[in-house]
């Protein structure tokens, strides 16, 4: 017989037979690739194109000049001045808000210069012109001459549309960069200076020439440098997300090795004759590595549909967090390409052929004597417990040395590898804690169940070789959920805690608009000596925030009145750190405190020395301590304010906290407060608001972590599903002899379900212990690689029991079918079937 | 005066296949008293385990009737069948049909565990001493020899004492010394318990040891031998 007319007969047509298993085996790889891919794509599409939509209508810009505390403005007549054939451009970049049509980038550009280079002639009233491209003068309507209003840092401003510039993909409005300094209360400062250098001039004498005349705090970029920052700055967080994503494949692999061992067991009989006809033991291999892989690319095909709809949910999520956490960003549309197409059918294939290689080789080692003998797998499997057991606790102990390795190029990969290696040792122990257990429960089962129970706890640990697969399967994804839920659950309440330590003041006042992470816009000069004028206010801390660039790496720097956080904060600083002498010890010092998150990710301890690039010079400031915080996971450096303005004059307000009077209302302080900054856009919250967003914002962060476990625990259920059918259709003579022996249907029936539910109970108890491990690991050794921050372990007991009574439904829930299908088989048929 | 334990008034069994009719059994009558043991003898496909199937209550005649006790099996609702194999019918098989999780006692206790009764293990324990493998009690089937499994399906099928043995094959699977001890526990069964032994065999041997030898061909009985 051909291989092809083998395989189709062999493996094709009990495949078509059994329909149902098929498809929900096609169905979970499905699901687990489309997880993969819908991260993968909703990941790129949520950090979507951190580029410059300027460069559509100016063109490529050659260079970048930026600097921490902005670019000073005089700089652009020295540059100019230089005997280079290039040309420098200031540039403001932020976000506005346009009444009914949400957020759009604003830039703020030298008119004049760039209509002069255009050969065009510069819009008239400078301050109030704005040019909007076409794509967004579409969106929200507006034409030439049109008036435009756009919230902008503290105030909505009026513009007219002096023209619509050509521009299709890209969504902005320009200023004059006047206006726009003005606008955003940013005078003589520049976010950064363009620079296009004449294609007949040396680029590198440019660069040189540049270097030569600026601080040596000026950084000079390539292009791009910030999109690759930025993407490097996501990269743990995408990381992270991608692994989690690929459970549900783990969970997937479990199934596939179920599914091809249950092909295997079945056709023991088959491969013997095959064997016994002159078959090939390679044949009989690669016969069944067939037939996984077969599942491996028609659950892929379906995947990347799957993944592709999947996506579009999960989009919006990342999104959310990105801008919450990281960076300002526009989610882009999905595009799903062929590396996403390729990964799907990798990822789906190896998982589909490594989880078949054990059942094939078994198949390819059956002789044609113990091919006929029934039974015998289920011993072989039984007698192997031992041995599996030994080999759990052998990786169990290579894991433990693995976890002391630091992080790889950035990323937890010890963690990630102790997880694997933690998940294979539970799937040895598997069979161990199923006998255990059968043994352990066998008595009550009899009692509380009669003799259901007992068939049903007895029959589990008789079919070791496919109920320990489908427990680590379920066991996994529990495992999972336990221990992303625990450290949500404790990162969630360390959160809380610290939000109390920080958030001391009664009330806050920002900018109203978009609070994007890195995004500070400024408060107006004026609204600190207004908001300390309101009666009942007793102390005002003038904060100042904005994004930095240390070592390479984004970071964010605040200034604020360490003498009042000394009064009313409570600011926790790494142990063994006196918090009133670190505070004390910072005005009008050259001294900071760090936050945890960039103390591990620069390296920095207590007396470390950072040389901080501020405006025109380099700063060395000594860190005075290390504070928890959780607020950003790039960092933050702390200065008092009079050290900042020593450093950076000039520099308005971001934020305000105002504490007030014990005997005063606070609630009136607001309303009074309100009333005062009414002309500006401001936001004016009181202490709970500000807390409560806190952590919508977080619960907001993690909500696709849930959906991803959600999605392994529908795999795992399917697989339980599928297993419990298997099991229903390999024990079919049983069933039938119970039948004989005077069971009613409905005992039948019970006994399936009391299977399932013991599976459930092993799986839960297996993966509720695996999961504590994972969660230990997660929050001690992979967050903290990847992100920084010290979680304080608080497990989610309500959560953890409710999600646990929640699978242990669902697996019995996936056994109904499947005990259907048991009460329902012909006595008769089953039993004369040989 | 008592209904005869089992009996079968012309009846009748016809299969469907692909549209096409198929007679497994023509008009067999056959009555069975207390005690005795009966033999269906004939070639494969000859009907005797149709038959047997009739005579379990698990099938139903396509015409004629199978009474049990007096009832005819095809009135009777699941829940009644449940019941009546619970209490009055023990079934013997070629293959044994142990369930390989249990051990050999729990095996012999399982029918009288389905059936909800009391002191299940003690009369478990009974039966199996009754069969000669006392000491076997906590073996799994797979630890047993042929011979072992069929005297414990034979101590399954006899624990709740039923009025009716059906046996198909009991020896077909068996070495002659294993066949002649499980021949000698069904002889047993019917002096001892006063069962019914309705048995399905090929064997000269198995044959022998009933009181009445029914032949049959082609779904039709066409001899009566003995009492």
């Amino acid at each position: 017989m051909q291989p092809l007319q083998l395989f189709r007969t062999l493996i094709l047509r009990p495949l078509r037979r059994d329909l149902l298993r098929t498809t929900l085996t096609i169905l979970a790889v499905a699901l687990g690739v489309g997880v993969v891919i819908a991260i993968d794509l909703a990941g790129d599409a949520a950090t979507g194109s951190f580029r410059s939509s300027l460069e559509t209508l100016v063109g490529k810009t050659d260079l970048e000049i930026v600097a921490n505390g902005g670019v000073d403005e005089r700089w652009i007549a020295r540059l100019a001045a230089l005997p280079v054939n290039a040309r420098f451009a200031p540039v403001i970049e932020t976000q506005c808000i346009i009444q009914g049509a949400g957020a759009a980038t604003v830039y703020g550009v030298d008119f004049i210069a760039q209509s002069r280079n255009a050969g065009g002639e510069s819009p008239r009233d400078l301050d109030t012109a704005a040019i909007v491209s076409s794509a967004l003068a579409k969106r929200i309507g507006v034409h030439e001459g049109d008036s435009l209003s756009l919230a902008l840092s503290d105030k909505t401003r009026a513009f007219h549309v002096a023209s619509v510039a050509d521009a299709q993909d890209a969504e902005f409005v320009l200023l004059d960069i006047a206006s726009a300094q003005q606008a955003l209360n940013q005078f003589g400062k520049l976010d950064r200076i363009e620079v296009f250098v004449s294609p007949r001039e040396d680029f590198t004498r440019v660069e040189r020439e540049i270097r030569r005349v600026l601080p040596a705090s000026y950084r000079i970029e390539k292009p791009g440098t910030r999109s690759d920052e930025n993407q490097r700055m996501l990269r743990a967080f995408r990381w992270n997300l991608r692994v989690l994503s690929y459970i549900s494949l783990v969970v997937g692999a479990f199934l596939i090795y179920n599914t091809i061992s249950v092909s295997v067991v079945r056709r023991r009989p088959e491969i013997g004759v095959l064997r016994a006809l002159g078959a090939s033991r390679r044949r009989v291999f690669w016969l069944f590595l067939g037939e996984a892989l077969l599942f491996g690319v028609a659950g892929s095909l379906a995947g990347i549909a799957l993944g592709r709809v999947m996506a579009e949910g999960a989009v919006g999520l990342i999104a959310d967090t990105v801008n919450s956490l990281y960076v300002s960003s526009r989610p882009a549309a999905i595009a799903i390409g062929i590396p996403a197409v390729a990964t799907a059918i990798i990822a789906g294939t190896a998982v589909a052929f490594i989880s078949a290689l054990a059942p094939a080789r078994e198949a390819m080692e059956v002789t044609p004597v113990e091919a006929m003998s029934r039974g015998v797998h289920e011993h072989h499997a039984r007698t192997h417990v031992r041995r599996n057991l030994v080999w759990a606790i052998l990786i169990g102990m290579i894991a433990w040395p693995v976890l002391k390795v630091g992080p790889l190029n950035g990323n937890p990969i010890a963690g990630y590898v102790t997880t694997l290696l933690a998940i294979a040792a539970m799937a040895l122990a598997a069979p161990a804690v199923i006998t255990g257990l059968s043994a352990m429960t066998r008595r009550a089962a009899r009692v509380l169940f009669g003799p259901e129970g007992l068939l049903a706890v007895r029959g589990l640990a008789a079919s070791l070789a496919r109920t320990s697969v489908i427990v680590a399967a379920l066991s996994t994804a529990i495992a999972m959920m336990a221990s992303v839920g625990i450290m949500v659950g404790s990162f969630r309440e360390t959160v809380i805690v610290w939000l109390d330590t920080q958030l001391r003041a009664d009330l806050y006042v920002r900018p109203a608009g978009r609070t994007g992470a890195g995004e500070h816009p400024a408060l107006p000069a004026e609204a600190p000596a207004l908001a300390a004028s309101v009666s009942g206010v007793e102390a005002v801390d003038v904060f100042r925030a904005m994004e930095i660039e240390y070592q390479d790496q984004r970071a964010a720097l605040g200034a604020g009145d360490s003498a009042i956080v000394r009064r009313y904060g409570r600011l926790r600083f790494l142990p063994g750190e006196d918090r009133e002498a670190i505070l004390q010890s910072l005005p009008g010092q050259d001294r900071v405190i760090v936050s945890e998150p960039f103390a591990n990710k620069h390296g920095v301890h207590a007396g470390s020395v950072l040389e901080l690039p501020l405006g025109d010079r380099t700063v060395p400031v000594t860190v005075a301590g290390i504070y928890y915080d959780y607020s950003s996971e790039r960092g933050w450096v702390i200065f008092d304010r009079s050290t900042l303005l020593k450093c950076l004059p000039h520099q308005p307000p971001t934020n305000l906290a105002i504490y007030v009077r014990k005997d005063a209302d606070a609630t009136e302080v607001r309303h009074t407060l309100e009333q005062r900054l009414a002309n500006y856009r401001v936001v004016v919250a009181p202490n709970r608001t500000l807390r409560q967003n806190a952590v919508t914002v977080f619960d907001r962060t993690f909500a696709i972590t849930y959906a991803l476990e959600g999605v392994a625990i529908v795999v795992a259920m399917l697989g339980a599903a599928n297993s419990l059918l298997a099991m229903v259709l390999d024990r079919r003579r049983e069933f039938g002899m119970l039948r004989y022996l005077g069971a009613a249907p409905a005992q039948i029936r019970r006994m399936i379900l009391l299977e399932a539910g013991f599976l459930g109970v092993a799986a839960n108890a297996l993966g509720l212990a695996l999961g504590f491990v994972l969660s230990l690991v997660l929050i001690y050794v992979i967050n903290k690689q990847s992100f920084g921050w010290t979680i304080q372990f608080h497990p989610p007991l309500a959560l953890l029991t409710g999600a646990s009574a929640l699978v242990l439904a669902a697996t019995v829930l996936a056994g109904i079918f499947p005990a259907h299908a048991a009460a329902r088989l012909n006595p008769i048929e089953v039993i004369h079937e040989e | 005066m008592n209904p005869p334990r089992l009996e079968l008034r012309r009846a009748s069994k016809v299969y469907q296949n692909n549209g096409q009719k198929l007679e497994a059994l023509h008009e067999v009558s056959l009555t069975l008293a207390p005690g005795t043991i009966t033999a269906l003898v004939g070639r494969s496909g000859c009907g005797k385990t149709t038959l047997l199937n009739l005579a379990g209550a698990m099938d139903f005649p396509t015409s004629g009737e199978v009474l049990i006790g007096g009832r005819a099996t095809s009135s009777l609702s699941e829940n009644e069948l449940t019941a009546l194999r619970r209490k009055r019918i023990g079934f013997v098989f070629q293959f044994f049909q142990l369930l390989p999780a249990l051990t050999a006692l729990e095996n012999v206790e399982l029918p009288l565990l389905l059936a909800g009764a009391e002191r299940a293990r003690d009369t478990a324990g009974e039966r199996l001493e009754w069969v000669g493998l006392a000491d076997k009690a906590d073996s799994f089937p797979y630890q047993l020899s042929g011979g072992q499994m069929q005297r414990v399906a034979i101590a399954r099928a006899l624990v709740h004492t039923p009025e009716i043995l059906i046996a198909d094959e009991p020896t077909g699977n068996l070495d002659n010394a294993s066949g002649d001890q499980v021949l000698g526990l069904l002889r047993d069964a019917a002096d001892r318990f006063g069962a019914t032994v309705l048995l399905a065999t090929h064997s000269a041997e198995a044959a022998a040891i009933a009181s009445t030898r029914v032949q049959m061909r082609d779904g039709r009985i066409c001899a009566v031998e003995g009492s």
